[in-house]
Formats: C-alpha cells, structure tokens, sequence
C-alpha cells in the first residue's frame, strides 16, 4: 500500500480538487448531532464527529429505493435511478469502512446486487481516523483499522495527516493534486504508531468475541431474551441506524388505473412484527422477545457461521438510538456473567 | 369491466379526511374516471342515496343513533367498506378518555338542555360494522389514499407499514426529541405512514394515526415515567387518538 502524508493546511485545498472526483458529501452537525449529506461549501464540513445519525450504508441501500418499473406487454426495467451518480463521502470512520465490507460479503458475494455494486463502484470512500467515546467498542469487534474497502484514509499525526492510499481512484485523488502529499519522514512513523497506540488504549468499552456464537447457543433459552422483549418497544431503530443491518421488504405501487407500477426495496426490520409473518398468517416470530433475540443472534452467531465474524462493527449507534436503552455491550456482558445457582 | 360505484360519506368528525381525497388535485380526475361517484354529499348535490355500492369510504366516528343508523345502512349498500381516518378506524378524538363520560360530557357542553340530545358513546366503525379495509391518520395521507384505489382497482389489497414512525423518522435522519431532548413523542408506539412529519420540525409525535402493530405501551409508559412525564398525561396521550385499541 502506498503510504504518504498531506500537511492539514493543505485539507482545504485538496478537498476542492476532489471535487473533480463526485459530488462531496461529508458529516454536517445537525442540531448536535451529524449526518452526512451534500456540502454546499467546505466549511459545513465537521471531521471531528463522534458518529452519524444513519451510517454511509443510506448511499448504497437507500431506505426506499425503486428497483424496477413494469407494465403489461412490455416487461419490465430499471427505473432511471441514481445508481450511477458519481459521489466521494468524505469523513468515514474506520468502522464504517469495515461495515461496507461487511454489507459488500452479502451483496457482492454469493448473490450479487447490482444496484449495491454499481453504487460501490461510484462512491469514492474517504477514510479518517477517530477519537472513541463511551459508546464505541470497535476494537472488540476488529473494525477499529480497515485496510480495504476505501480510496483514501486519513490518519492524524499533528501537522499531516498520514494517507493510507487503497484503490487506483484514490492514487488518481493523489496524482490529481499533484505536489500536495509529501513522503513520510520516520518520525512521522513513530508519531503514527505512538498515536494508533494510544488509540488502541483509549476505548472505555469491551466486548470479549472470543466463543461469544458457542455461549449463545447455550443460552438460548435464557431469561435475558424475555426481559428484552418485554422492554423492546419495537420500534426499528436501532436496525435502521445500524450500518450492517440489510434486511429489506419489496412493495409494488400500481399506477392508478393501471396494472403497471414500481416495485420498490424499503428497509425492513427484524423487530417488526411483520418480518417473519408469511402468507396464511403464520408468524415464526410473533413475540418480541423471540424477535430481539433473532436480531442479536443474527449479528453474533448467525453471521459468524456464514461469513467467519460477527456482522457488529462496535460503531455505538444502537446504543445512543435506542429509546428504552437497550444496551448491547451490557446485554453480550450479561450474557456471559454465570447467573446459575450451582447445582452439582 | 364497468365501473365500480362509490360512495364517500362523513359520520361524526371533521370532514378532514373527505377534503383530503379532494385535495388530491393531480389526480382527482383520474379517480373521478375511474370510480362511479355515485354518493358523496360533501362534493356533489346530485347524489343517489339508494342505489347498491361496490365501494364505500366512510370518514368520521359513531356518535349518535344517527351515525349508527347511517352507517348501518351503507353497510347493507355496500360490497366493501372502507374506514378512512382515525376516527373511523380507532374512535379518535370523539372517543377520547373523559371524566365524567357521556352524561357528564353533555352536561359540560349544553348544560341540563343537551340531555335528550342524540348523542351515545362514541364507538369506531368496526365496533358497529364489519369493515373490510382501514385507512388511518388524522388525516389520511394522500399517497396512501390514492395507492388503496390503485390496488383495490386492480383486485389487491394496499399494503401499508405496520412499524412504528420512530423508523421512518429514522429514514429521514431526523434528530431524536424523545432521547436527545426528553420531549415526550410517541413515535415508538405510532403506527408508520406519515413519514415522520410532525419529528422532522421538531414537533413531538402525538400519536394521531394510532398504534403500530405489536405496540409496547407499557415499556413506553415506563420510559416516559422516567423521564418525569406524568402518569396521567403520558394515559391522556395514549389515548387521545386511538382510545379503542385494537389493531388496524
């Protein structure tokens, strides 16, 4: 990989050439919290976030996304749709990186998606590093360093920012800019490891993975999944905050008058009462306790068995969107506290 | 195949969702082709109150003998019938928890003269009549009226979230006024629809198109205890717009 730095008074600079590259949409504050969306100027730019409301995950599996139109006699076909809008998100956490590696192992894989991948294909990922805060347990999850899934990373170190460049485009972003990015002396390896480092100890939550699948297995019938449920207001946020949750329901609107229409793909959730109910009535997960813990099985046993990790990458989000304050870190600590009186 | 006669008729409410299906002004004429208007006294003089009907749209809750005897009626005309509104799908308002019940109610609105008024409990139209499809909201949306007629039209049934609008508020990334700013918002327990309007102006959800499926209110109740809501303003809330409970 190649390796440089771009002094931080050149950032402004830089980002105005990459501009070239797609329309730049960063993190913006929004009422004390961010998003990411469209910059209107530079400035609105905050690069110093602690996380955003939705995760990069709304500009690859938008909420509602029209998938095909169709009419009677003529078949169907692609709407005229956005898929291949050219963007550069500028500002990505390195767990939100890793969530789109995760998402591209399910619509980039076995099953390809083309609308996912046309729109991989065309938003450029520029990475920064981050300073954790009391919700972020990404170092237990391993999502705390990506070395793929981005065009750029940028990671501090004072005066520069060290540049980690990950694909063709993002050398391109470099060559673009000619004489901006510098060579990395050794100190400025030293600044990197000391501060990575310093990173690495500053995470206030952990999360121990470690034979987490086996222990959910073992205690499926416990009592903490009824306790949940009987908390859960179902109410589907924290899926829909979360950047590895993909479920998605398919709805066609008819034209009125008419036996043509849209079909559409809308974010779905395993909360929803709806989501495991099939034709006839039947629903294989009618109570809510059944269905949060499907969802937490889904993301640490059930996704471990098929890809080899969990789906989590530790981002925090779940916890800060949920009403009632459901707690992941606490409830995976629960989990593995020895609640049995001893018997033998 | 011909087309399917309809009628749109008010019960006990505001009319709001009437003027809705006529606000909807790109394609009220489209509607009007398509369905046989034969009975809708809020926009037409002629009507024929007599003949049979395919579809009927009935705004508005029961509240008098005269609403049941209506309603009773257009069911007996009609092959389908379709509640539209809050109050027709849940009793809102009109139903709504008050001290004192009706007697009390009447009282307090025409003093010791309303007591022979023709007025009952109010009830919501599944309560008097079976009702084959319900559209909520205070009002209904247009994008779910318009897509009801396009579906019916085509022999299916809509299909509308049945989630709660702390989803679609989430969609829209709207900031969260129940966790950042503990301002009581029933978004949680409030049926989706509505794509999270009232949250993304910084209005808290009051919960004016009725439960979602599987809604936890007693969870709910408990967080909003919590954060100092009183008890009987957090009940006054939960029941203001759906007070007969129920699924839709």
């Amino acid at each position: 990989m190649k390796i440089l730095k771009l002094p931080k008074d050149k950032l402004d600079y830089f980002a105005s050439v990459v501009q070239q590259f797609g329309e730049v949409h960063a993190p913006v504050e929004q009422d004390g919290k961010y998003v990411f969306k469209r910059l209107t100027r530079w400035s609105e730019a905050r690069l110093a976030y602690d996380r955003t409301i939705l995760p990069p995950k709304k500009y690859f599996l938008p909420p509602k996304e029209p998938l095909l139109v169709y009419r009677p006699g003529e078949g169907y076909v692609a709407p005229a749709g956005d898929v291949q809008h050219r963007l550069v998100l500028f500002g990505v956490h390195a767990c939100d990186v890793y969530a789109l590696n995760i998402l591209d192992l399910v619509f980039a894989g076995k099953y390809p998606d083309p609308y996912y991948q046309a729109r991989r294909k065309n938003i450029a990922i520029i990475g920064i590093d981050c300073v954790p805060d009391g919700k972020c347990f990404c170092r237990s999850m391993r999502a705390d360093f990506v070395d793929h899934g981005f065009d750029l990373f940028f990671c501090d170190i004072g005066g520069h920012y060290l540049t980690f460049v990950g694909s063709a485009l993002g050398d391109d972003m470099v060559l673009a800019t000619e004489t901006l990015f510098e060579t990395v002396s050794p100190a400025d390896i030293d600044e990197y490891k000391r501060r990575s480092g310093a990173k690495h100890e500053a995470f206030q939550l952990d999360v121990e993975i470690r034979d987490l699948p086996e222990i959910f297995e073992m205690e499926y019938g416990s009592a903490i999944w009824d306790d949940l449920g009987a908390q859960c207001l179902s109410c589907g946020s924290c899926s829909a905050v979360c950047p590895t949750c993909y479920c998605f329901d398919m709805n066609d609107e008819a034209v009125l008058g008419s036996r043509a229409g849209t079909r559409s793909r809308n974010w779905d959730s395993c909360l929803f009462s709806t989501h495991a109910l099939v034709a006839g009535g039947e629903n294989f997960r009618e109570s809510r306790s059944s269905r949060i813990k499907f969802r937490f099985y889904h993301k640490q046993r059930g996704f471990v068995a098929e890809y080899g990790r969990p789906s989590c990458v530790g981002c925090g989000r779940c916890i800060t969107a949920c009403p009632v304050d459901i707690d992941i870190v606490e409830v995976l600590a629960a989990l593995r506290e020895t609640r049995h009186a001893a018997t033998h | 195949m011909s087309k399917p006669r309809a009628g749109i008729f008010g019960l006990t409410g505001c009319a709001g969702d009437q003027l809705v299906i006529l606000n909807c002004e790109d394609e009220l004429l489209d509607l009007v082709s398509l369905l046989d208007m034969r009975d809708f006294l809020m926009a037409a003089s002629d009507n024929d109150t007599a003949c049979d009907l395919d579809i009927a749209l009935v705004e508005g809750a029961v509240f008098s003998r005269r609403d049941k005897e209506r309603l009773e009626r257009i069911r007996q005309r009609s092959a389908m019938l379709v509640a539209i509104g809050s109050c027709a799908v849940w009793g809102g308002v009109s139903a709504a928890e008050r001290n004192g019940g009706l007697a009390g109610l009447l009282d307090e609105t025409y003093g010791t003269q309303g007591r022979d008024y023709d007025a009952t409990e109010a009830y919501a139209l599944h309560q008097v009549v079976k009702v084959d499809l319900k559209i909520t909201g205070c009002p209904i949306e247009k994008h779910e009226f318009v897509a009801a007629v396009a579906s019916l039209l085509n022999g299916d049934p809509p299909v509308y979230p049945q989630y709660p609008v702390c989803t679609e508020c989430k969609m829209r990334e709207s900031n969260c006024l129940l966790i950042e700013k503990s301002i009581p918002c029933c978004g949680p327990l409030t049926v989706a629809g509505c794509g999270a309007r009232c949250p993304a102006l910084r209005i808290p959800c009051i919960g004016c198109r009725g439960p979602a499926a599987d809604a936890n209110a007693e969870s709910a109740r408990q967080m909003l205890a919590a954060k100092g809501v009183p008890e009987h303003d957090i009940r006054q809330r939960l029941r203001t717009f759906a007070p007969t409970g129920g699924s839709a």
